[in-house]
């Protein structure tokens, strides 16, 4: 029987490959211009997700840059709004980019993400299937601490 | 042995989850059964859309999760519940398996036990591991009640077993805590015999305000007949029992029976929601033993937020609207 693997926190997750994650990164962060994702670690005490990551559309043509939910480059005039479950992040076309969700339990937070990410050479890495997130390439599927704190967690 | 690092397993009974707290109480026995055998915790989860709960167990000190989210198990179904846990038992192999003796538990866990050709202590009061043998010591009442059995499962696993509610004490929740999930593939199931067309609690007016661990108790600030009712529904819905003070009762709101404080009964449950009373000390002395005690009142003044663990100004009776197409929603 084939059996999946992963992390569970008891503050908050995000839903990815159907599975919970505490966090996880595609791509590498620490690169200057490539594709990233990176869905942080949140740790108790805060109750929103921590998103950062270099977007690119279907044709590798760089969009925006967000930063901890911030866009910080945004060459291609993407519109950053929020909502009252998170924020999104879509083209002047109306086309969203990415969508963060996060529904609240009496104990804790889950984070849903919705989205078609394409890295810089315009393929697919991260898709909507179902109510979760697929994802498509190399990443690091669990985070145990936060990233952006200098730890690189570790994939179980 | 267990394949996995969790030897001692707990079935995850998420019905009416914050008032059924008899898988967390299980987990913290599993916790210290674990420590014995030198083992982990594992606690099995069906259902669908049940991430809430994994969170739960991992903060209340599951060590591994054990989830099979699939929308065919949505609801607790005897029959496809014992397919998927028996094929799990019979691929992780844990040493023990227990199970809350809730209406769920007592009907799953006999099934299951069967299937796996293995023993279940039913009810039991007391689990311990024999520092000998490292058997589970499954202690239950025999003989109707004027006896408590030792039992053991020496040859077959898991050695299985159901405990009452409230034997055990859980665990504090730990934000920080994590949990391994497993997600083992889920068997393909038997078709449903039985379809769940729709669900519904059975509304008991019979007070048993000594017993619950949830009571609504309302006051003159229900404002009518018709306005204090709706508290039974509201008790209902949180499968508590409604209490009523001085001048409710004297309103013919409520009978006699339900009249707490110094001329009508004490009570100490777990939580009391206060709605529309003033908190005058002849009632107030009557709650004073209560774990939480929520007010709900128009006057910020009132002397009921003095005792209040959380207080609420508003009108009462929109209040309680409000709580009741919620939970009718949670439902």
């Amino acid at each position: 029987m084939e059996t999946k693997r992963s992390l569970v926190s008891a503050h908050h997750n995000y839903m990815v490959n159907g599975m919970l994650t505490p966090g996880f990164v595609l791509g590498e962060p620490e690169g200057k211009d490539g594709f990233y994702f990176l869905a942080d670690m949140v740790l108790p005490g805060e109750s929103t997700p921590r998103i950062s990551g270099r977007f690119f559309d279907e044709n590798g043509v760089f969009l925006f840059e967000l930063v901890w939910n911030r866009l910080t480059r945004n060459p291609s005039r993407c519109v950053h709004k929020a909502i009252p479950t998170g924020f999104q992040v879509y083209r002047v076309s109306g086309e969203t980019v990415l969508k963060v969700s996060t529904g609240r339990f009496p104990n804790g937070y889950l984070t849903f993400l919705e989205g078609r990410l394409f890295d810089s050479m315009g393929t697919i890495r991260m898709e909507q299937e179902g109510q979760g997130t697929k994802i498509n390439g190399d990443a690091l599927l669990v985070l145990s601490s936060p990233y952006q704190n200098g730890s690189e967690g570790n994939n179980d | 042995m267990d394949s996995t690092g969790a030897g001692v397993w707990v079935f995850g009974d998420y019905a009416d989850y914050f008032q059924n707290r008899v898988t967390l109480q299980l987990i913290a026995k599993a916790k210290s059964l674990a420590k014995v055998l030198e083992t982990g915790v594992g606690v099995v989860v069906l259902g669908e859309g049940v991430s809430q709960y994994v969170m739960e167990y991992a903060a209340h000190g599951a060590d591994m999760i054990f989830i099979a989210d699939h929308p065919d198990l949505k609801d607790y179904d005897v029959e496809l519940f014992t397919s998927v846990t028996a094929s799990w038992v019979e691929l992780f192999s844990p040493e023990i398996f227990l199970a809350g003796a809730t209406p769920f538990g007592r009907e799953f866990f006999p099934r299951l036990a069967k299937r796996l050709k293995t023993g279940l202590s039913a009810d039991c009061v007391a689990l311990e591991i024999d520092p000998e043998t490292g058997l589970l010591v499954q202690t239950t009442p025999a003989f109707g009640g004027e006896l408590l059995a030792d039992i053991v499962t020496p040859e077959h696993r898991p050695q299985m077993a159901t405990v009452h509610p409230g034997i055990f004490k859980e665990l504090q929740h730990d934000p920080f805590a994590t949990a391994v999930v497993v997600y083992p593939q889920v068997p393909s199931l038997p078709s449903r015999k039985i379809e769940l067309i729709r669900r519904r609690r059975e509304r008991s007016r019979k007070a048993s305000l000594k017993e619950a661990k949830v009571v609504v108790v309302g006051g003159k600030g229900m404002g009518s007949a018709a306005g204090f009712e709706k508290l039974f529904h509201l008790a209902e819905l949180l499968e508590g029992e409604v209490g009523a003070t001085r001048p409710a009762v004297t309103a013919g709101w409520a009978g006699e029976e339900r009249l707490l404080g110094q001329t009508g009964k004490n009570i100490k449950p777990r939580l009391v929601i206060s709605i529309g009373t003033s908190g005058a000390i002849q009632y107030t002395a009557g709650i004073q033993g209560s774990e939480v005690v929520i007010a709900i009142n128009r006057d910020h003044r009132a002397p009921i937020f003095g005792m209040a663990d959380l207080g609420l100004v508003g009108d009462a009776q929109s209040i309680v609207n409000l709580l009741i197409e919620e939970l009718n929603r949670r439902i």
